[in-house]
């Protein structure tokens, strides 16, 4: 290869926690809109709960790297002195706006006495009808920031910012599966909670399920337009077909480990309540294993594009 | 009336489209209906500066790549001018060409579409392309966006940095430093609004052409006599062995 890369590892991780904790975020305002407060005994709130609180602190951690990547922190304020049609400035006022409307909602999250939390109720509602849309457009915005250059046609794709969105939704529910399984232990005498967690497990698992069948069919799109295309794009996408520098830790992590194994398990498990009405009920196990393999996955998706993107270029002079 | 080869024609002009991604979409799109209103430039500047660097002229010394160094003091291991040389053939039968390059202050450079801060920006007094310190974050957006790699982040200052056609020489009249010090005259600078000036004769009375035209970059820098050969013909039968030195840290163009 023996290229420089001018975005490295704190730009991956940017673009990855920020679409990480803005899929966090939409994630837990959609529950809250859809169960409201009650639902599964409250757990649909509890799941709002988990990724409201959460989701700002990725972001928060993928914007400090980003900042002091530039060198010179405080010159990421002339950022701010202006918008125009860059996807990095319509960006960065989105990004600024997630985080001031995201940190408010996790607010309203905290465990406030009940008489206070009630009341909050209707707020917890309108941010959410602000968070969705905002949450959405951030994990957007990082496809396409990549997505805007005729000089990189390994991302110049327009499929490439659904790609990253449909990953950040996937990745927000993993975050907040993995949140609920390490902090959350129903009562053991209590089959009624603990059939409320199973339910509430199914919700996320089968969404999740879902996502990640998208994302394999935006994958799927992306790599068979870039490779049925004469020219740049053609020659971009070898890298991570067979034989490409970028071709193992693609195939391996991102498709099998972030994406096909965990879709195999949850379907194992979502499945019979799905055709069968069994219960569903997932092991502990399980539960931490496949959001972990989702987030490695998510995380390995921002590192092979990146790279991708930079080691490839147009070709002819 | 049903005509294959038109249809595949034009099938192969939309899956052309399709690979040069909507940029150059756009300026097919534009590029036809401009037509009869030849208008070459779409923002007009005042004057447009520009270069036409006759390969035929160039011997490959670097001279030019020197006398912007210390004009600028670029930092150790950045060019903002340079020489690439390009070998190609098996022996006997062996050539060796060379292609000066630079910023080629395109008309429609997709490094100010994305700069986020408005740091980089086409002067509209000559068309030149600069970056301005004062608002320049260091993003590297730009370098991204450059299809000519002519962008770099000048490790001293922190910010994007790249040629700027010597603005404070030719504000003062005076010819870029690479043009003054070139000993074959290879690289020849001048204003391209003005049809009577050096560089527009010489584009108008050759055959000329600019690099990765089909980036829809427009740019200002015209090459007479430059081979076109890049790495990929290596894998062509007819032409074998291609070797292309950049004489860079990037040693590989992207
Ligand atoms: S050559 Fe690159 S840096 Fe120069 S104007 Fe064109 S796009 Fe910008
Ligand atoms: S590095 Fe500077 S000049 Fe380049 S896009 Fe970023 S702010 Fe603009």
């Amino acid at each position: 290869m023996g290229h420089e890369l001018a975005w490295e590892l704190p730009v991956i991780l940017y673009l990855f926690l920020a679409g990480l904790g803005a899929g966090t975020v939409t994630v837990s305002a959609s529950v809250l809109l859809r169960g409201g407060g009650g639902g599964f005994g409250g757990r649909h709130f509890a799941i709002a709960r988990y990724g409201a609180l959460i989701g700002p602190l990725p972001v928060l951690v993928g914007t400090f790297f980003i900042v002091f990547e530039l060198g010179r922190p405080f010159r990421a304020l002339n950022l701010f002195k202006l918008v125009n049609l860059s996807p990095m400035s319509i960006g960065s006022w989105l990004l600024g706006l997630f985080i001031v409307v995201s940190l408010l909602y996790a607010l309203l999250f905290l465990p406030w006495p009940t008489s206070i939390s009630e009341r909050l109720q209707p707020w917890r509602k309108a941010l959410s009808w602000v968070c969705v849309p905002l949450g959405i457009g951030v994990a957007v915005y990082t496809g396409v920031l990549l997505g805007a250059m005729a000089a990189r046609p390994f991302w110049n794709s327009p499929i490439l910012a659904l790609l990253f969105l449909v990953s950040a939704l996937s990745t927000g529910i993993a975050t907040i599966i993995l949140a609920q399984t390490l902090l959350y232990k129903p009562p053991p005498d209590d089959p009624r909670a603990k059939k409320l967690f199973h339910e509430s497990g199914y919700l996320l698992t089968a969404s999740d399920v879902m996502l990640i069948g998208f994302e394999l069919l935006v994958i799927f799109l992306f790599i068979m337009y870039a490779y049925l295309t004469v020219g740049n794009a053609r020659y971009a996408i070898a890298v991570i077909l067979p034989g490409g520098d970028l071709a193992a830790p693609f195939w391996l992590w991102v498709v099998l480990v972030g994406l096909l194994v965990p879709a195999l398990v949850e379907l194992f498990y979502v499945v019979p309540k799905l055709l069968y009405r069994r219960d569903y009920a997932a092991p502990r196990v399980v539960e931490l294993a496949v959001p972990i393999a989702v987030l490695v996955g998510g995380f390995m998706l921002r590192y092979v594009v990146v790279v991708a993107g930079q080691v490839t270029g147009p070709v002819g002079l | 009336m049903f005509n294959a080869k038109n249809v595949v024609a034009a099938r192969r002009h939309f899956v052309k489209a399709l690979a040069a991604g909507v940029a150059a979409v756009a300026a097919t799109v534009s590029g036809a209906s401009r037509g009869a209103a030849a208008a070459a430039t779409p923002k007009k500047t005042k004057r447009q500066y520009g270069m036409v660097i006759d390969v035929r002229r160039c011997i490959g010394c670097h001279a030019c790549t020197v006398a912007c160094k210390s004009e600028f003091g670029v930092p150790l291991g950045f060019t903002r001018s340079w020489v690439e040389y390009t070998e190609k053939g098996t022996y006997p039968n062996v050539g060796r060409s060379f292609l000066p390059r630079l910023c080629n202050h395109c008309s429609e450079p997709p490094c100010v579409s994305v700069c986020p801060t408005n740091a980089t920006y086409r002067r509209p007094q000559d068309g030149i392309v600069v970056i301005d310190d004062g608002l320049c974050i260091g993003c590297k957006y730009c370098i991204q966006a450059c299809p000519y790699d002519a962008r770099f982040l000048n490790p001293v200052t922190g910010f994007a940095d790249k040629c700027d056609f010597c603005i404070h020489r030719v504000s003062q009249g005076v010819e870029p430093a690479c043009v003054n010090t070139c000993i074959g005259g290879a690289r020849i600078f001048g204003d391209l609004s003005d049809p009577g000036s050096t560089v527009s004769k010489l584009i108008s009375k050759n055959r000329v052409t600019v690099l990765r035209r089909e980036m829809g970059t427009l740019p200002n820098v015209y090459y007479i006599g430059a081979d076109h050969t890049d790495e990929l013909d290596a894998s062509r039968p007819e032409l074998r062995q291609v070797h292309v030195i950049t004489h860079r840290k990037q040693r590989q163009r992207r």
